[in-house]
């Protein structure tokens, strides 16, 4: 990241840290002592979670102070900078891992795992390795290898957990 | 001494079966692929090693983990070395002389210097855990909860100070971050609910591994489908055996690089990275020939690789005489020693004082399999390197789930292991260390049970936590770190020198 962009996201950061940190004071402030069943109220469990709170929200503060004097307070979003990055060719790549990923433990325990990890590894492969410019027979082996490879290691998992390790899969 | 060798030559013997050396073997070998492989991690490894290894008798487990750690961190120096990458962070000082030294033509040798530099470091470091476990353990036993408060405190602030040199801020905001997932769930004084919102599943806390593999894991994941594919150009390997004579012209080094490394890696959270540079970094500054540094010195090469493996056998002491990681695989294999009913910490050397040796031992396995394996089959197994991030990220993304989900057979585990992959994403974008995270989860149960403690043994008067001698040592080292690294205090201590030296200057001049 752009020092610039790193501190418009400090910035950003500094803000949700600082809120961050004063709910959870605000909520270990709140938790029971336990004091009226004859506990030591030292011992009461919000002591540590209010500590780290303040702790959070101050550094939180510094972080803002530090970005506001970077200029990092001034955000300008363009229709033009969000359609360049999401454009950006790393970006979708990103994005394609992070949705098919997602997806997968989303789809986890609601599908069978072998096929659902079959899908999953033959649509990543072939997300990231199949040309929509180029026709389907000339790119057949990626189709046939991605294919093998999902099988084969979705296989190779169920297996070894289910049957070696004794473990009821999702 | 003498009982020491024997209680390690029979821990030794305990291993010296066909089964176990054959599993030392593979394991040893698949932490060399690991490493070699960038985007996968040692921490990554060990972590799905634990979850594959969790059947199985603790020390049969705990003796594949450690496999996996050093080959791992071993193995990230061949893609270092060939392709300018550092296959693990712990290898990033071995690209700086490692790479030249192949685009030489010394791919071959390159790699025999950096085989023999980290089997050198990790027998330093394993003689250096033999003889300071017992001893630190022994120190740790006067140890209160004043000082275990300071010392996860002082843990949580060195750890994001080094992680972070630039921005120690951040490497803070992380470890207190940490700390503070470790209070969600149920505490254990009045088991009350802390963070839950009436969710059941959060009760039970936010589980080390999951979070662990998904922080080092799933973020690696994304991170590595983000870059640019990298081209892999082959290059020619020859000879790789290196010559005594080039080992021992740099004897003073090696020696120097496994204290450091060491030193280093026993410091809580900082790990192998950190123990390769500063030992490359101290090497460079001692170094007759400073010139060859960055254009292929041997000398620099054995440094880096000397101080990271040095370092995983230094991290483990804190691991076995504090119950306090000194790295990130560390922290992995501490979770994997819990699970397995081994209690690491100061009471250690008073219930099991078997196991250092026994550590000892294993440690000594795995060098010994890291050195004949990193020396064989280098060809054959530098082919993995080709195989394309597009195949194996969705293999190490299936493993990462189902790992998640085996050690306790839960939905959610593999929900937190998605969400702490985000997070770790976000974190590494903005340059955040996620090591001092990870350490605060470990940690965050020990500082809030031992300052609770304290002020109840006090009733309430933090006074003690100041006046009792470690604690305030503990203390002023805490202080001194954060004053440290601001701008005021640098100034303030170049004047106070200033101050200081100009009588005696002008008593000289006189």
């Amino acid at each position: 990241m752009k020092q610039e962009n790193m501190n418009k996201a400090d910035f950003l950061t500094s803000i949700f840290l600082f809120l961050f940190g004063l709910t959870v004071f605000i909520i270990s402030i709140k938790m029971p002592t336990f004091r009226e069943l004859g506990a030591n109220p030292y011992s009461a469990p919000g002591i540590i979670p209010a500590i780290l709170g303040i702790i959070l929200s101050f550094m939180g503060i510094i972080l803002f102070i530090r970005s506001v004097i970077h200029k990092g307070c001034k955000i300008r979003l363009s229709s033009q900078s969000i359609k360049l990055f999401v454009k950006s060719d790393s970006i979708k790549r990103l994005l394609i891992a992070l949705f098919l990923s997602i997806f997968y433990v989303i789809l986890l325990g609601k599908i069978n795992y072998f096929l659902l990890t079959v899908i999953y590894i033959f649509i990543f492969i072939i997300a990231f390795e199949f040309s929509i410019k180029k026709s389907i027979f000339c790119q057949s082996k990626i189709l046939f290898f991605a294919f093998l490879e999902s099988i084969f290691i979705a296989g190779s998992i169920a297996f070894a957990f289910r049957y070696l390790f004794l473990v009821r899969l999702p | 001494m003498f009982q020491g060798l024997m209680q390690l030559g029979y821990e030794l013997s305990k291993f010296l079966t066909v089964k176990l050396i054959f599993d030392v073997l593979w394991s040893t070998q698949l932490g060399i692929i690991v490493g070699m492989l960038p985007g996968l991690t040692a921490t990554m490894g060990v972590a799905l090693m634990t979850t594959l290894t969790y059947k199985l008798a603790s020390s049969h487990a705990v003796l594949i983990l450690i496999c996996m750690y050093i080959g791992a961190i071993y193995g990230g120096s061949r893609t270092a070395i060939l392709i300018n990458i550092p296959g693990t962070p712990a290898n990033a000082a071995t690209t700086v002389d490692g790479n030249p030294l192949a685009k030489q033509g010394k791919a071959g040798p390159a790699m025999g210097i950096a085989t023999t530099g980290s089997f050198l470091g990790s027998l330093f470091g394993m003689m250096m855990l033999a003889i300071f476990t017992p001893i630190l353990g022994n120190a740790a036993l006067s140890f209160y909860s004043f000082e275990y408060f300071w010392l996860t405190i002082f843990g949580i602030i060195i750890c994001g100070t080094l992680t972070a040199p630039k921005d120690p801020l951040k490497g803070w905001i992380s470890g207190f971050f940490g700390l503070f997932v470790a209070t969600i769930g149920m505490e254990g004084m009045h088991a009350y609910r802390r963070f839950c919102f009436g969710n059941i599943d959060l009760g039970g806390g936010i589980a080390l591994l999951p979070a662990m593999i998904g922080v080092f894991g799933f973020s690696e994941i994304l991170m590595v489908m983000k870059q640019p594919a990298v081209k892999i150009v082959s290059r020619k390997i020859e000879k790789v055996i290196p010559s005594l004579k080039d080992i021992m012209k740099y004897w003073q080094t090696i020696i120097r690089s496994g204290i450091i490394g060491t030193i280093i890696g026993a410091i809580p959270g900082v790990g192998e990275d950190i123990g390769a540079w500063v030992s490359y970094d101290f090497a460079k500054k001692a170094s007759k020939e400073k010139e060859k540094y960055g254009k292929g010195s041997i000398e620099g090469l054995i440094a880096a690789e000397t101080g990271n493996n040095a370092a995983v056998a230094g991290a483990i002491i804190p691991v076995l005489s504090l119950a306090i990681p000194g790295s990130a695989p560390a922290a992995v294999l501490l979770g994997a020693m819990l699970i397995h009913g081994i209690r690491p910490g100061p009471l250690l050397i008073i219930e099991n004082p078997n196991f250092i040796y026994e550590v000892v031992a294993m440690i000594f396995m795995a060098t010994c399999a890291m050195f004949i394996l990193g020396l064989s089959f280098i060809k054959l197994f530098c082919k993995i390197l080709l195989i394309p991030r597009e195949r194996l990220m969705p293999v190490i993304f299936c493993l990462c789930v189902i790992g998640s989900y085996a050690l306790s057979s839960r939905m959610f585990d593999i929900l937190v292991m998605a969400v702490f992959g985000l997070i770790g994403y976000a974190m590494k974008e903005m340059n955040y260390p996620v090591a001092p995270s990870v350490l605060g989860i470990i940690l965050g149960g020990l500082l809030d049970k031992n300052f609770r403690r304290s002020l109840i043994l006090t009733e309430g008067n933090i006074l003690p936590l100041f006046t009792r001698p470690i604690s305030f040592v503990l203390f002023l080292f805490i202080l001194f770190t954060i004053l440290s690294r601001m701008k005021w205090f640098e100034d303030f201590l170049k004047n106070l020198k200033v101050i200081i030296i100009k009588p005696f200057k002008k008593k000289k001049t006189n």
